[in-house]
């Protein structure tokens, strides 16, 4: 799983018919001490998660086809986890 | 999954039969300081499957890797698949102290 | 998926079974040059990847690397990471056309 800070949403009227519902974070993945590492990636956030709130995602594509209920999906990222500490 | 901007189209004169009715989109992957407007991507750019209909000077969601393939029913080499059109982009990286 | 330009070929007769018969090309990627999106600007690194739709030396292709490479015709088996799946006609970026055969 990745360490992830929470830096935004996307919204997307066109997209693939199993994303269909879903709330789209930007995930910058960092450091326990918050140092940034490399771009920002999108993913899906079925906890709720708040702006600058430090996430935990996961690049498990069968969880991602669980939620999704569709064995087809093409979306691999999704939270698991908000962090407390 | 990755935001990335479209920046052209690629035609195939010869490719792999289940690739018949594809469309390639040449996307520019978006980088932290891209996306926040400071800065040009600097990132190669890639060649990316679509059947949403993305045109020039969209904003792309796309997926690489293995998950690029799943959306086919025939069994295609595809490693990088447009999932979403993005219509807005709210970006707030903390300000630095 | 990315761009690039065949530079020749590669024989192996020492190899794994599974990569018997398969013709072995040497790809140098292609990118758009960032600071000018009218050129394509050869990658540092070069490739060997199969050819599944029988291209020529100096032909500008696609290919597709990682595992969905395995999902090419007959390549189910195969420990290939690298699979050329179609050749170019013409590459347009921002309107203008930046590659097409021929020229």
């Amino acid at each position: 799983m990745m360490l992830c800070r929470v830096d935004g949403n996307v919204t997307a009227t066109v997209k693939h018919k199993s994303a269909h519902g879903w709330r789209f974070v930007i995930c910058q993945p960092i450091t326990a001490d918050g140092v940034e590492i490399g771009s920002p990636t999108i993913a899906i956030d079925p906890l709720g998660s708040g702006l600058h709130s430090r996430v935990m995602v996961t690049t498990d594509g069968k969880h991602a086809t669980e939620l999704l209920n569709c064995r087809k999906t093409p979306i691999r990222n999704s939270v698991i986890g908000i962090i407390d500490t | 999954m990755k935001l990335g901007k479209v920046i052209g189209k690629v035609t195939l004169s010869r490719q792999v039969d289940s690739f018949t009715g594809g469309r390639w989109l040449v996307v520019q992957p978006l980088n932290r300081e891209a996306l926040a407007g400071k800065g040009q991507p600097t990132e190669p750019s890639l060649v990316c499957y679509d059947n949403l209909g993305a045109g020039v000077g969209n904003i792309i969601g796309y997926v690489e890797g293995r998950e690029a393939a799943q959306p086919f029913e025939q069994e295609s080499p595809i490693d990088a698949y447009n999932a979403l059109i993005v219509d807005t982009i709210n970006y707030m990286p903390p300000k630095k102290s | 998926m990315f761009l690039a330009k065949v530079e020749g070929s590669v024989v192996a007769t020492k190899k794994d079974p599974k990569m018997l018969g398969r013709k072995l090309l040497i790809l140098r990627p292609m990118l758009v040059d960032d600071k000018d999106h009218t050129k394509l600007k050869a990658g540092v690194n070069t490739i060997v990847a199969v050819d599944s739709v029988g291209a020529g030396e100096d032909e500008m292709v696609m290919f597709c690397q990682g595992s969905s490479a395995r999902l090419a015709n007959g390549l189910k088996d195969a420990p290939v990471d690298a699979v050329v799946v179609g050749i170019v006609d013409a590459v347009d970026v921002g309107g203008k056309i930046i590659f097409k055969t021929g020229k």
